[in-house]
């Protein structure tokens, strides 16, 4: 076959393709009111699974700021003193991997009786109770697990003397990142049903279509157009309605977020803390486009595959 | 360029809808078939299209054997022959020029030459002005003539017709079997199936007369057409 004949044949090829790609459009544009109400129904399915996946992604984010929450708590004696407490501080220091902060009674009570709302507290006590307090956390840009870090630390606190209580506070983390992990795992199941749902959604949506086109089917094949040709603007439409579904799940997405950025506000600022939801991003968005186009593809295929071959060939034409 | 060798087609379940068909048809001729319905004739139509296969005997359609093609090819096949039928089977969400423009969108031509000879066909059969028009606005007469635009727009070399003027009445009749011989004398070869026999006779082509399944006559051109004068 000669060159010019192969790129006549490719440029054909296109073309062909361009004209399914339009005429796909076309469908789509001509029943408004249809293509609206499954793309409806396709973005919503695709909202839940992205909606969890940004909730437990916010809640990651609050957990790797909350770097106390993975903190240990040591409560020296009262005869170990100021002297017990700078000599953790340096040994602490020697031995590496934590940020040691020390609390003296005086600044214990200060902040007691800030938080407490007890001005008076310190007047009550004749002389100061509280003990030097060291909090030990995880030194900062490491890239640690909490749990190795904490029983780490732990052990060397155990074999050291002047020391009254050791409190660790890392069973929220531990709960938090079981919660995390069931999130993670309801994730993967809400991804895997709903995506069976856009699928089987598209792929009814696509076999009415098949049906409702049989005659422009059978005249097509009688014309002498391959069952390539006449399955392309239906791979294409799927491949559109995921598309438009995925960008709707998004606008549901962000709107919800844009809803619930002010009550949430309000809630982590009673906490005196300050956070701003997170959303997909670009590339998970992307991602998520291009997920749901495949999908919706996916289940034009299936529909296309198993109602063509019952028409193939135009074996219907003229009866 | 149509040549049936001994053709046999028994649909499963049992019913025999031709039987020993034997006849051939030169290139540039123009034939007619006819019979009674269910005589054969669109089955005969059907092989030559490839939506059926013989069950015994060989179809030779462009000096391909339809026997040895495989199914995969029909589309091939059928782009080289023009299809007319009985009820036009145009696609009514479509304007005339789109459907007209079906066969060559297929083949994948470019839009230019795509919209040269949509209009050059339409031009043909005389209905140039009704390009942007739907098909169903269009008269029964008006449409068939759109159907036979979509059937020569890709100047196949063979022209098939199932009943085409099956619901017009005799004077539309006349005129698209005019216009079929028109399509004739630029050498396209030309099968029509139809019961319309006062018509056929008026033609004076060639008539494959079709009886139970079995050819039972095959008139030469001139024959008829001199009877009736």
């Amino acid at each position: 076959m000669s060159r010019s004949s192969l790129s006549r044949r490719v440029r054909s090829w296109g073309r062909r393709q361009l004209y399914s790609l339009f005429s796909s459009i076309g469908t789509l544009v001509s029943h408004k009111l249809a293509t609206l109400m499954t793309v409806l129904v396709l973005g919503i399915a695709m909202a839940l699974p992205l909606g969890l996946f940004v909730a437990v992604e916010n809640l990651r984010a609050v957990d790797l700021r909350q770097g106390d929450w993975g903190s240990i708590t040591v409560f020296l004696t009262a005869e170990a003193g100021e002297v017990g407490a700078q000599a953790l501080a340096a040994a602490a220091a020697s031995k590496g991997g934590a940020s040691l902060r020390l609390i003296s009674p005086e600044e214990g009570m200060e902040e007691f009786t800030l938080a407490s709302g007890f001005g008076q507290a310190a007047d009550i006590f004749a002389e100061n109770p509280l003990p030097w307090v060291a909090v030990l956390s995880p030194a900062a840009g490491g890239d640690l697990q909490i749990d190795a870090w904490v029983s780490d630390w732990e052990a060397w606190l155990a074999g050291r003397e002047g020391i009254d209580l050791v409190q660790i506070d890392h069973k929220w983390v531990q709960r938090l990142a079981g919660f995390l992990a069931l999130g993670n795992a309801m994730i993967t199941v809400l991804t895997v049903l709903f995506s069976l749902a856009v699928i089987v959604v598209v792929a009814n949506t696509i076999r009415l279509d098949v049906a409702n086109r049989t005659e422009e089917i059978e005249v097509m094949s009688m014309v002498g157009a391959s069952n390539d040709f006449i399955r392309q603007p239906f791979l294409y439409s799927g491949f559109w309605y995921g598309l438009l579904g995925a960008v709707l799940a998004l606008v549901l997405l962000s709107a919800a977020m844009l809803y619930l950025q002010g009550p949430l506000e309000r809630l982590l600022e009673a906490y005196g803390n300050q956070y701003s939801l997170k959303g997909l991003g670009m590339r998970r968005g992307g991602v998520a486009l291009l997920l749901g186009a495949l999908l919706g593809f996916a289940g034009a295929w299936l529909a296309v595959q198993r109602h063509l071959r019952l028409l193939a060939h135009g074996r219907r034409i003229g009866r | 360029m149509i040549t049936f060798e001994h053709v046999s087609k028994r649909y499963p379940g049992g019913a025999t809808a031709l039987q020993g068909v034997d006849f051939s048809l030169g290139a540039g001729e123009m034939a007619f078939v006819t019979g009674h319905s269910g005589a054969g004739k669109s089955t005969l139509l059907r092989l030559i299209l490839m939506i059926e296969r013989a069950s015994r005997g060989q179809v030779l359609v462009n000096g391909r054997n339809l026997s040895k093609t495989p199914m995969n090819q029909a589309p091939q096949v059928r782009r080289r022959i023009g299809m007319i039928f009985q009820d036009h089977k145009l696609l009514s969400d479509k304007s005339v020029f789109d459907n007209v423009a079906l066969p060559l969108l297929i083949a994948g031509m470019r839009y230019t030459d795509i919209r040269k000879r949509v209009r050059a066909a339409l031009d043909k059969v005389g209905l140039l002005d009704k390009e942007r028009a739907w098909p169903l606005a269009l008269s029964g007469g008006e449409q068939q003539r759109v159907g036979i635009a979509r059937a020569i727009v890709a100047m196949p070399p063979i022209l098939l017709a199932d009943e085409p003027t099956g619901n017009l009445d005799p004077d539309l009749s006349r005129d698209l079997f005019g216009l079929f011989r028109q399509v004739n004398a630029q050498g396209v070869t030309v099968l029509i199936a139809s019961h319309d026999l006062s018509l056929i006779r008026e033609m004076g082509q060639r008539v494959l007369v079709l009886s139970g399944g079995r050819l039972i006559d095959d008139i030469p051109a001139g024959i008829t057409g001199a009877r009736r004068a």
